[in-house]
């Protein structure tokens, strides 16, 4: 199918920032990933199962409040529970096991997701949830001579005030400078009689707030189902690993090859969608063997 | 750790359970039969994977891939070329190692976490092949009612094929283990630099064990195929993959025997929670959890190191 | 040794002691058969993740209609007792549990499922053991077609038919250039070529001009409507399923696209489908569905969703006539072969109609595939209800859009 001519240049424009929006949606969510894994050194399978949760709590705060109150509120009460249920599950659990191997450690977040998605399916049903977002982020803007969705709009702006937010937890906050040692060389940090449990307790909140904010954006534009954990844990992987495994930037620039290479695939190679990601990694893992950016692994 | 099982008693002991294998389908439901067939399949499955995770120190995380290379391969010869069934059999796990060939040497250039997502990628490439190939797979639908020879059908006669080609296999599995090879693999896995140093091609030894691996994971693939009839997109994918993981790390990994035990646990908790209660990812999720909390070593791990030191405790108060 | 390193030693032993409690209990109550005189019904399905949504109802209307009949003293005077298995969605567990429900349950009927791989490799199964599979969900027009058999019906529309349907309702409309976007597996796939086959037969002038899938549950279609309005269709035809149904809707809404071009979506009349969106649903989609709780407007029906509500306190969807059928089938099945035999059963059942909330409903002799009408509506805000619903619903009856017997019996003698 030769459809590629037909397409001018503001269709491609469009495109291409359909393609950042979402890829807003996938930094935010594997930062969070990134962070946990260049901290803890655990791959965070439950990752996924947290995302759902917030988009799920999302929808909770927008029927019980309402309105567009309710959405605004959603976006910071549902990320707090996803970040408030980590902390009971770091704190009672996951901490006892730092000493271990880190292949145990992934299968107790795996068992982690497994308990997370039936509570889930417990806590909210098993209907299809929708959440409704507020009036002025409805509808569509002309750009370019192109409707866009005014909610990627909006998506387009809360990424970089997260990826602003993020910054200053790493560099200017004396727990994200000590989180950002402790990935380098935990033993060192410890020996500086810095309580490294602690630390790592913030930086697996805070991974885990993201995902729950990840969840909590994406719930307006899309059905909310269970299972939707799956469909999204394989992509974060994916791209923390192509920026370099903890490295908060390298998750923006896997997100970025993602979205674009995504959108403009759609359009110019419809047939091959299923297998973008894979390619792309496959592609940078064989001439970058350690992701495009440094990494702490 | 097992040279230990090369141990008389232990011999022995092995014998009297090759014989209960051998007499327990007269005696129990044949449901019961059918459990422990796939309990094995899967159990061969798992061993394989521990051979390069547990014994070679690779994150391995797609070894799905190469299980449902050899089930695919089987059920297309058999379906497609019309060869005989037998013949089948034994050409499907080289398809399976040449998979592993392939993969591997595209992965073996990277390490820990890359390695596993560069697998995971590969293998997802493979898995899209079969979801999508709709005139050759048979597409997500997969391909079902693959036609058996007679001497195995009824779940008996499958049951004892599959313990056979289960004994056999790890039998070859033990000895490779045991070989110089197997003994390179496990020191390049705990000290690669020193192996290196002393004139080991670390990589070349691991890229043979990932081959092996695929290997007796393709054998399981077919034996799959024997017991089901089936093939289908799932097995191709990492869901499958993380599962058998699982299973090692859950029986103990650094041990021979732990990945049958993982194994039979996670299919016959999965079969009994499943019975009693539609939340049972919730319950085996709460087992796990526990499991890894008081178990660190795994159950099989756990378990040879209390009977060592009850042999230590002896040994002392003999002395 | 200290005292932390007892406590965890107790503790490990208690976890090896559960352990061995749960494989002895489970070997202590082998087999868990049920009175010999009860017939014993195995659901197999996927009880988790997005699928549940509709199973769920599947599973509630069948349970429904086997209490009622439990009530009154069973189906000839024998009590149905019904066990149900959850599949995870995953065709190893699906094989797992259809079997374990046969040979340890020792089931006599077997129905489900909405994932196609299982219901064929179930169909494979029950070829084996001689068992009635009934399949409540799955689309797949190889189970009662291709790979059909004796022991399998089809009780849900299939692919094959709601392209028929589709192409006779689209026939009709000026639309030249199509464009065909959907889910990227056999579902979407056997759906897009159906429409597209049958419409093409029927109007020869219409136009491919573009395709584009997505993978299954894919999250993020803007990108992809975006595409397809840059190229400029008369009508585009979406084959998509599931979660995607509220994700198509949405993105359709907030693209602006619905309001530019006319779409057609099976199951986007459903109330799975409006319902989760409320107001926000767009208008005018062009849809087609085997069920809705407020067409036809008969006695039948409102009892049907009277007794659903009461039970359930919701209101029922398409799988909920799938169920309660399958269960009317069965009933009235066992009670004209006149005995509790299911070989008799299905002798029956061929050619055999009941009543149901959408009308009578044959089972067709040939094929074992019955023969349900399809209600294409485009959808509309109502006054009665918060959610949109099907408005200006045209009936197509089922016997119009199955294949031929001819066609089917020239499927099943093709050497596979």
């Amino acid at each position: 199918m030769d459809t590629a001519s037909t397409y001018g240049l503001s269709e491609l424009a469009m495109q291409l920032l359909v393609g950042l929006s979402r890829s807003m949606i996938l930094f935010i969510i594997s930062a969070g990933l990134s962070l946990i894994l260049g901290v803890l050194r655990v791959p965070n399978v439950a990752h996924g199962s947290l995302y759902m949760i917030g988009a799920f709590a999302a929808f909770t705060v927008n029927t019980v409040i309402g309105g567009s109150l309710g959405f605004w509120l959603s976006l910071i009460l549902a990320p707090l529970f996803v970040a408030l249920v980590s902390f009971a599950a770091e704190r009672a659990l996951f901490c006892h096991l730092y000493e271990r191997e880190h292949l145990m450690l992934l299968l107790f977040t795996f068992a982690l997701m497994l308990i997370l998605g039936d509570m889930v399916k417990l806590f909210w049903g098993v209907e299809y949830k929708s959440v409704t977002a507020p009036d002025i982020l409805k509808g569509s803007v002309i750009i370019l001579g192109q409707p866009f969705p005014t909610y990627n709009l909006f998506l387009l702006v809360i990424g970089p005030v997260v990826g602003f937010g993020l910054w200053l937890f790493v560099n200017k906050t004396r727990v994200g400078k000590i989180s950002k040692a402790a990935a380098v060389d935990r033993m060192m940090v410890g020996a500086l009689g810095i309580n490294v449990s602690w630390v790592f307790c913030t930086a697996f909140v805070i991974g885990c707030f993201l995902a729950g904010l990840g969840g909590a954006l994406v719930a307006p534009t899309m059905g909310l189902t269970l299972g939707m954990d799956h469909a999204i844990i394989m992509e974060a992987f994916l791209i923390v690993v192509i920026g370099g495994l903890g490295n908060i930037w390298g998750a923006l620039v896997g997100s970025l090859i993602f979205g674009v290479t995504h959108s403009l695939g759609v359009m110019l190679l419809p047939q091959f969608a299923i297998i973008f990601p894979y390619v792309a990694v496959v592609i940078v893992l064989i001439f970058w063997p350690r992701g495009l950016l440094k990494s702490v692994w | 750790m097992f040279k230990g099982m090369i141990h008389k008693g232990a011999l022995s002991a092995l014998a009297g359970l090759l014989a209960v294998m051998l007499i327990l389908p007269c005696l129990i439901p044949r449901f019961y039969v059918y459990l422990i067939a796939s309990i094995l399949v899967m159990a061969l499955l798992a061993m394989s994977l521990n051979l390069v995770v547990g014994f070679g120190g690779l994150f391995q995380f797609h070894h799905g891939v190469f299980y449902g290379v050899g089930a695919y391969a089987v059920a297309l010869l058999i379906t497609k070329t019309g060869l005989p069934q037998w013949i089948c059999f034994v050409l499907a796990p080289f398809a399976a190692a040449l998979a592993g060939l392939i993969i591997g040497l595209i992965c073996i250039r990277l390490r820990q976490l890359y390695f596993a997502m560069i697998q995971i990628s590969l293998g997802s490439l493979l898995w899209a092949l079969a979801f999508r190939w709709y005139d050759f797979t048979g597409g997500d639908d997969g391909i079902h009612g693959i036609p058996m020879p007679d001497i195995l059908s009824g779940i008996h006669n499958s049951y004892y094929f599959i313990l056979t080609v289960f004994t056999l296999s790890i039998i070859g599995l033990f000895f490779i283990l045991s070989s110089p090879f197997g003994i390179t693999l496990q020191a390049a896995r705990d000290n690669a630099q020193r192996c290196e140093a002393i004139g080991v091609f670390v990589r070349r030894h691991q890229l043979f064990a990932i081959v092996i691996a695929s290997f007796f994971a393709g054998v399981a693939g077919v034996l799959f195929v024997v017991l089901e009839g089936s093939v289908f997109p799932d097995l191709l994918f990492w869901v499958l993959s993380l599962e058998i993981l699982i299973m090692c790390l859950l029986g103990g990994w650094f041990t021979f025997a732990g990945p049958i035990i993982g194994a039979a646990l996670m299919l016959s908790l999965r079969s009994f929670i499943g019975m009693q209660t539609e939340y049972w990812t919730l319950i085996l999720g709460i087992i796990l959890a526990l499991l890894i909390f008081f178990l660190p070593q795994g159950v099989w791990g756990y378990i040879l190191e209390k009977v060592k030191s009850r042999k230590e405790a002896v040994v002392e108060r003999e002395a | 040794m200290t005292k932390g390193k007892g406590i965890k030693r107790i503790f490990s032993l208690a976890g090896i002691a559960l352990l061995g409690c749960v494989f002895a209990m489970s070997l202590v109550f082998l087999p868990g058969h049920a009175a010999a005189r009860d017939i014993k019904i195995g659901l197999v399905d996927c009880y988790s993740g997005g699928a549940t949504t509709f199973t769920y109802d599947v599973r509630d209307a069948f349970q429904m209609a086997m209490d009622k009949v439990n009530a009154k003293g069973g189906i000839l005077g024998k009590k149905v007792v019904v066990a149900t298995r959850d599949t995870k969605f995953k065709v190893d567990i699906g094989i797992n549990v259809t079997k374990e429900l046969v040979m340890r349950e020792g089931v006599d009927i077997l129905v489900g499922t909405i994932n196609s791989s299982v219901a064929l490799a179930v169909g494979e199964i029950v070829k084996k053991e001689k068992i009635p599979f009934f399949c409540t969900f799955s689309k797949s027009d190889k189970i009662t077609g291709a790979k059909g058999h004796r022991y399998v019906f089809g009780i849900t529309e299939n692919t094959a038919m709601i392209g028929k349907a589709a192409a006779v309702g689209l026939a009709g409309k000026p639309y030249v250039k199509y464009w065909i976007a959907g889910d990227d597996y056999e579902y979407g796939h056997a759906l897009g070529e159906g429409v597209w086959k049958n419409l093409k037969k029927l109007k020869p002038e219409v136009k491919l001009i573009g395709q584009s899938w997505w993978k299954v549950g894919e999250p993020e279609l803007t990108p992809y409507l975006t595409a397809i309005m840059a190229a400029k269709p008369d009508a585009v035809i979406f084959a998509t399923g599931g979660a995607s149904m509220v994700n198509i809707m949405k993105a359709s809404k907030s693209t602006g696209f619905s309001d530019k071009f006319p779409m057609f979506i099976h199951t986007a009349t459903e109330l799975s489908t409006l319902m989760p969106l409320g107001q926000e649903a767009p208008e005018g989609v062009l849809g087609t569905s085997n069920y809705h709780f407020y067409y036809p407007d008969t006695p039948e029906n409102k009892a049907f969703v009277k007794e659903f509500r009461a039970a359930y306190k919701r209101y029922p969807k398409v799988g909920a006539l799938y169920g309660y059928l399958t269960a009317q089938y069965i009933i009235r099945g066992f009670e004209k072969a006149g005995k509790i035999n299911t070989e008799k059963l299905i002798d029956a059942l061929e050619g055999f109609t009941v009543d149901s909330p959408v009308g009578p409903v044959k089972m067709r002799a040939c094929d074992h595939q019955a023969e349900l009408p399809m209600f294409m509506g485009v959808t509309k805000k109502s006054p009665d209800y918060p959610f949109l619903i099907a408005a200006a619903i045209e009936t197509i009856p089922g016997a119009e859009t199955l294949p031929t017997c001819e066609e089917i019996k020239k499927l099943r003698s093709k050497k596979q």
